[in-house]
């Protein structure tokens, strides 16, 4: 599958660094089945000219993104998904997704959600996600 | 690593008789292929700066190198791999935009009339037009026409878009973003407009009580700078302060602190001290620069 630019959204003046936003958004990407392993990121001059930011933006991005090893350089080719499997133990990865449920329970507190419903919005997320990647 | 662009060691410049000082002690280094962004509040002397850099002004003490020589004297090789829009474009208003291009062609040997003229069409100028009658946004455009079309190596901005239309300017920072895919190109950029910064810069240099306050990279800054908000088990004494906070403002059990740079220990450390929850929250550059303003 191939991905283009405009299925990026960056917002320059959110508190977050560009170069985080298209880390963020390449492995939700990945996480919704829109990018498999061996796809293709789009060039970096086609993302930079694009978006209208800085090549070297874009280029952090997917260094970060090869660090990570979430992609890794082709040569003639560019970027490829290249999605290791993940290493560490269950807890570990288990305490890695904790930050991101205290934020989702405190959102869900102040919105007087009940713990079932919250679950809810977990469950139907996970199933849309399911979907959109068998789709 | 390639040798800087611009060198500035303790820039110093004083204007009138009794010798105010605008510029006191500037010290900036801009590397090749960086694109710097210029910020400060009015009458802080960016503008003085750009002018010191350019040797339009004569600098009352230290030193600057632009391509390693000193502006006050450079040679016209080097003056031919700058361009520069002024904050007031300069231009000659009996002439029409097209004689105001050739005009100024001719002082450029690696002028590119392909380039213009794709210009001319992105900003939807009139070539038959006297330049005199033009409005300040349609000045404005020529004036980034002429800098640009000699593809200087080194191009520096004097908050060129405060007379552009949301149109021209999401254009004009194209062609910028564009002109980052070569790597010797060095762009020095005031402005007012953090968001265009946000965008195109790689670097960015505040100018406060007449130095360089901060200098760093965009996103490293953006990385470290937060404002935490602590919301205390009981109201938080008047006294209450953290090491290294560039504000705090307290109001009954809440506090607002924001930071230069924080660390996870601190955050524990204050969880712990005040029975708080914490939540740490991203700024984006104008917040930073209002937080930086009010130390």
């Amino acid at each position: 599958m191939q991905v283009t630019p405009l299925q990026f959204e960056v917002h320059p003046s959110s508190g977050v660094p560009i170069y985080c936003q298209i880390m963020d958004q390449v492995r939700a990407l990945i996480a919704g089945g829109k990018l498999a392993n061996g796809d293709v990121l789009p060039s970096v001059r086609q993302m930079a000219a694009e978006l209208g930011i800085n090549m070297m933006t874009v280029s952090k991005a997917y260094s970060k993104l090869e660090a990570d090893g979430v992609v890794s350089r082709s040569r003639g080719q560019g970027m490829l998904v290249d999605q290791r499997e993940h290493v560490g133990s269950v807890s570990d990865r288990r305490r890695e997704l904790q930050p991101f449920a205290e934020q989702l329970v405190v959102r869900g507190i102040q919105l007087s959600l009940s713990d079932e419903q919250m679950l809810t919005v977990v469950r139907n997320s996970q199933r849309e996600l399911r979907e959109s990647a068998n789709a | 690593m390639s040798k800087p662009v611009i060198e500035i060691r303790d820039l110093q410049k004083s204007y009138g008789r009794r010798q105010k000082a605008v510029l006191q002690g500037v010290d900036l280094t801009v590397a090749s292929g960086t694109v710097m962004g210029l910020v400060g509040t009015n009458g802080e002397g960016k503008s003085t700066l750009i002018k010191c850099l350019l040797g339009l002004l004569k600098p009352s003490g230290g030193e600057i190198r632009v391509f390693g020589e000193d502006p006050w004297d450079l040679s016209p090789k080097n003056k031919a791999r700058i361009g520069y829009v002024p904050q007031e474009p300069a231009l000659l208003p009996w002439m029409t935009v097209r004689q105001q291009l050739a005009y100024a062609a001719a002082f450029f040997p690696s002028w590119d009339s392909s380039f213009a003229a794709e210009l001319m069409r992105q900003f939807g100028l009139p070539w038959d037009d006297r330049v005199g009658p033009l409005s300040l946004g349609q000045k404005q455009k020529v004036a980034i026409v002429l800098a640009l079309a000699h593809r200087p190596e080194l191009l520096i901005l004097d908050e060129p878009v405060a007379s552009l239309d949301p149109v021209a300017r999401r254009r004009f920072l194209e062609s910028l973003a564009r002109m980052t895919e070569n790597d010797n190109q060095t762009i020095l950029f005031s402005t007012h407009i953090t968001s265009d910064l946000e965008r195109v810069a790689s670097h960015l240099a505040m100018l406060k009580d007449g130095s360089i306050a901060v200098c760093d990279e965009l996103d490293h800054l953006k990385d470290r700078v937060k404002r935490l908000r602590i919301s205390a088990g009981e109201d938080l004494p008047t006294w209450f302060a953290i090491g290294g906070a560039l504000r705090t403002e307290v109001q009954g059990h809440t506090a607002l602190v924001a930071m230069a740079s924080v660390n996870d220990g601190l955050v524990q450390e204050l969880r712990t001290r005040w029975n708080a929850d914490v939540s740490i929250e991203d700024l984006n550059l104008e917040e930073i620069f209002v937080e930086m303003q009010l130390v």
